[in-house]
């Protein structure tokens, strides 16, 4: 990469839960280290339990990590940057309460975007993910696949540079997590956005990434990053490409044994979820 | 020690002593009538003095027999007329709504009629009493028979159960968690109408005595029995939860 | 819901649960007109007709109107103060983990004690006036608004408040626009419970004690043996009580809309 500040700037960060010297601490991630360049996508994939959301959510100030630092932008990271750093959730993370183009508002209205510039955001935003139609429905009233994108646009009405993106297509049938992740290839051609990208599918993290983070079983470590040497926006014919075969068998034989790691550990992914818990 | 563990309890001691200070305060500074607000220790004198005396006998009595009788009717009546309704989906969307629609009114309106009718005996509290509790019943025991889960039925016939035997092997253990929720709602209903009507029109019962001791300013003693009220109210909850609990484990 | 056929199948419209439902209770108002009449004594009893003339003998009545009128405002007052303070109480209980875990396990205590046993304590320290039936009431309704509402708050997904945390909302902002919205349809159920509960217990309260409301007619329609009047009241009072519980249902419903379906 160019000598430019990397957007993301991860420094030997280390994530503990539970009490200090107890026997119950869960070390979930471990000394992780990793620059992410402007414009890049990367990937986080591991097993289950292997801290890689906790890393996302000390990259968006989301938590404070046990050691290490994080910087965005060259800046270091204190608490959530809604400016610089927009989240999209695994969960459906849409308010039921309000409609479609609310919840954009909403979320605007959180970053503190100037009242006036609001719709017109939202609207372009919308477009940007094919909801316009949608605008007016209740997240009730949205399949699962459009809830995901209506979220995608939450984040996007906030155009921040950064997005960190937690199995955001997990709960969705694979036709659909195809179409959105092709779907999300063209939209980071467009805008050049800066993507983390956390998931479990072995597929959709070569499909995607420009490189992929391999992390061991816990507790978490980087184990390998891989580069994936194709162009955005990617084409389906890369999804059937030998290329990106060969790509994944490499990344199954790197993570083969760490999944094994992780089934046979206690207490598994529940490490993460219940840090995200405790920030209330 | 786990802070977090212990802060709460401390709050709600503090709370329980700050409630009892105010009361002692209240009633040694003289601001407040001793006819209102007895001391704490006149009333604990007078509850220990009905305790030992048994004093309360006569009035728990009629209490409790208009109890067991208004719940006894109410219980039976609700649960034969709900399985009567219940058997029919017909019958349900006739019945159904119409018991739903009396339950929403309060059914203390009728007590002055019961009084009316019955005086100001037992049989007007009974009355009530049954009235109160009759609906939670037989709403709770159509919807327990109703909603029998379907799986339930479907594997019970596959092995070639049918007629009585699947409605006393099969839908009534499945309905049951429901009828009883219906039943101890009912119980509870009725002993909350039967103390209040009690006060209201009453020459006998916990209830009335309340009320006498209040009307002649004997404010320890009428605490006293408030708080001996609530024990058995008390009582009476954790005997039915204790029957719930024990029928819970044997239907398993 | 058996499929009516359209057009002219009058069977078929006539067996329609609503129909055959109105069809029972007309049946029973007329048992009821017939036994009355032939083996009711008028000192307890009275055909419905009779009541009906009652009624409207006792709506031209300016004193049986305004004691209506009283019990109704106490009612509403009941109501009023008993959702403000529950609503009020429920946000501060339910807001913050410790004071969830210290004061929920409180109210839970208070709303196991029987307030029906302290009634002449509330006539002793507010009169005999609408004072005590509002209080009474209102102590009443408090409680299941203070359990919903807390409820309500506490359930909240985390993800909801995670996904604000993120996008820049303050504490401020998290609990206007995220944790209060939310909350919404479990306060109106709790207000279609303390409706309930309020109408049990101002209802109590005027038939204890009652100088202009309606427990003073209906005690002085039961000494007199007037049971066409009484019923006639009792009528009136739950029509009334039913538009008032009616009236919350349909509150709960219209603001519960974006629930899960």
């Amino acid at each position: 990469m160019s000598g430019a500040t990397p957007a993301i700037q991860v420094e030997r960060v280390t994530q503990a839960f539970g009490p200090p010297g107890s026997a119950r601490r869960i070390l979930a991630l471990e000394e992780a280290s990793i620059d992410v360049a402007r414009g890049e996508l990367v990937c986080l994939i591991g097993p289950s339990g292997c801290g890689k959301s906790s890393l996302l959510n000390v990259m968006g100030g989301l938590a404070a990590p046990s050691s290490g630092k994080v910087w965005i932008d060259g800046e270091l990271v204190r608490g959530p940057s809604p400016r610089k750093v927009a989240y999209v959730f695994q969960e459906n993370a849409l308010f039921p309460w309000r409609t479609v183009i609310e919840n954009l508002k909403l979320g605007m209205e959180f970053g503190r975007i100037p009242k006036g510039e609001r719709h017109e955001r939202a609207t372009r935003a919308l477009e940007a993910v094919g909801l316009s139609e949608f605008a007016g429905y209740y997240p009730g009233q949205l399949s699962g696949g459009m809830k995901q994108r209506a979220q995608l646009a939450r984040a996007l009405a906030l155009e921040t540079e950064i997005l960190l993106m937690d199995e955001p297509f997990a709960a969705l049938d694979e036709q659909t997590r195809m179409v959105l992740g092709e779907d999300l290839s063209v939209l980071l051609a467009r805008t050049g956005k800066t993507i983390v990208f956390v998931t479990h599918s072995l597929m959709e993290a070569v499909f995607l990434a420009d490189r992929v983070a391999v992390f061991s079983a816990r507790p978490g470590r980087i184990k390998h990053i891989l580069s994936v040497e194709e162009g955005h926006p990617r084409s389906p014919a890369f999804m059937t490409s030998a290329k990106l075969s060969a790509l994944r068998n490499q990344l199954y034989e790197i993570l083969h044994d760490e999944i094994r790691k992780a089934m046979n550990l206690r207490g598994p992914e529940s490490a993460s979820q219940a840090g995200k818990g405790e920030e209330r | 020690m786990n802070f977090s563990r212990i802060a709460p309890r401390m709050v709600q001691a503090g709370f329980a002593g700050a409630v009892l200070g105010a009361w002692h305060l209240a009633t040694s500074s003289g601001q407040v009538s001793p006819l209102l607000l007895p001391p704490l220790a006149s009333v604990y004198r007078a509850l220990v003095s009905l305790l030992a005396t048994g004093n309360f006998w006569p009035d728990l009595r009629v209490t409790g027999s208009e109890l067991l009788i208004a719940f006894s009717i109410a219980a039976i009546g609700g649960c034969v007329i709900g399985y009567l309704v219940g058997r029919s989906g017909y019958a349900v969307q006739v019945f159904d709504p119409l018991f739903a629609g009396l339950y929403s009114i309060p059914a203390i309106l009728l007590f002055p009629l019961y009084v009316l009718f019955f005086g100001i005996g037992p049989g007007s509290k009974i009355a009530m009493g049954i009235t109160i509790a009759f609906f939670p019943v037989v709403l709770s025991t159509i919807a327990g028979l109703r909603r029998v889960d379907r799986v339930y039925i479907s594997a019970a016939r596959s092995m070639g159960a049918s007629g009585p035997r699947m409605f006393w092997r099969v839908m009534l253990p499945a309905a049951f968690p429901v009828i009883f929720a219906g039943l101890r709602m009912g119980l509870i209903l009725a002993f909350l109408a039967i103390l209040g009507t009690e006060m209201v029109a009453s020459f006998a019962g916990l209830g009335h005595r309340i009320v006498d001791l209040a009307e002649n300013m004997d404010s320890a003693r009428m605490f006293a029995y408030v708080v001996f009220v609530v024990g058995i109210a008390f009582l009476l909850n954790v005997a039915v939860s204790f029957v719930d609990a024990r029928l819970r484990r044997e239907a398993l | 819901m058996p499929r009516v056929p359209s057009g002219r199948n009058w069977l078929a419209v006539l067996g329609r649960p609503a129909m055959v439902r109105l069809a029972v209770v007309a049946g029973l108002v007329l048992a009821w007109e017939w036994t009355a009449r032939q083996f009711g004594n008028p000192l307890f009893v009275s055909p419905p007709s009779h009541v009906a003339v009652a009624m409207f003998g006792l709506l031209r009545d300016p004193e049986i109107l305004h004691g209506i009128a009283l019990t109704c405002w106490e009612l509403i007052a009941a109501f009023a103060l008993s959702v403000v303070i529950g609503l009020g109480v429920g946000l501060l209980v339910g807001l913050h983990r410790f004071t969830r875990a210290s004061f929920y396990p409180i109210v839970l205590v208070l709303y196991a004690v029987p307030l029906v046993t302290i009634l002449p304590l509330f006539v002793l320290v507010f009169g005999i006036g609408p004072a005590s039936k509002i209080a009474f009431g209102a102590c009443h309704g408090v409680f299941p608004i203070i359990l919903t509402v807390s409820a309500g708050v506490q359930n909240i997904d985390p993800v909801l408040l995670t996904s604000a945390r993120s996008m820049g909302a303050s504490r401020r902002q998290i609990v206007s626009s995220v944790v209060f919205p939310h909350m919404v349809p479990a306060f109106f159920t709790g207000m279609r419970l303390a409706m309930t509960t309020v109408l049990l217990g101002v209802l109590l309260a005027e038939l204890y004690v009652s100088q202009a409301g309606v427990g003073h007619f209906a005690s002085q329609f039961t000494q007199t043996f007037q049971p066409q009047k009484l019923f006639a009241l009792i009528v009136l009072l739950a029509a009334i009580a039913v538009t008032l519980n009616e009236a919350c249902r349909w509150g709960e419903k219209r603001f519960s809309r974006w629930q899960a379906r």
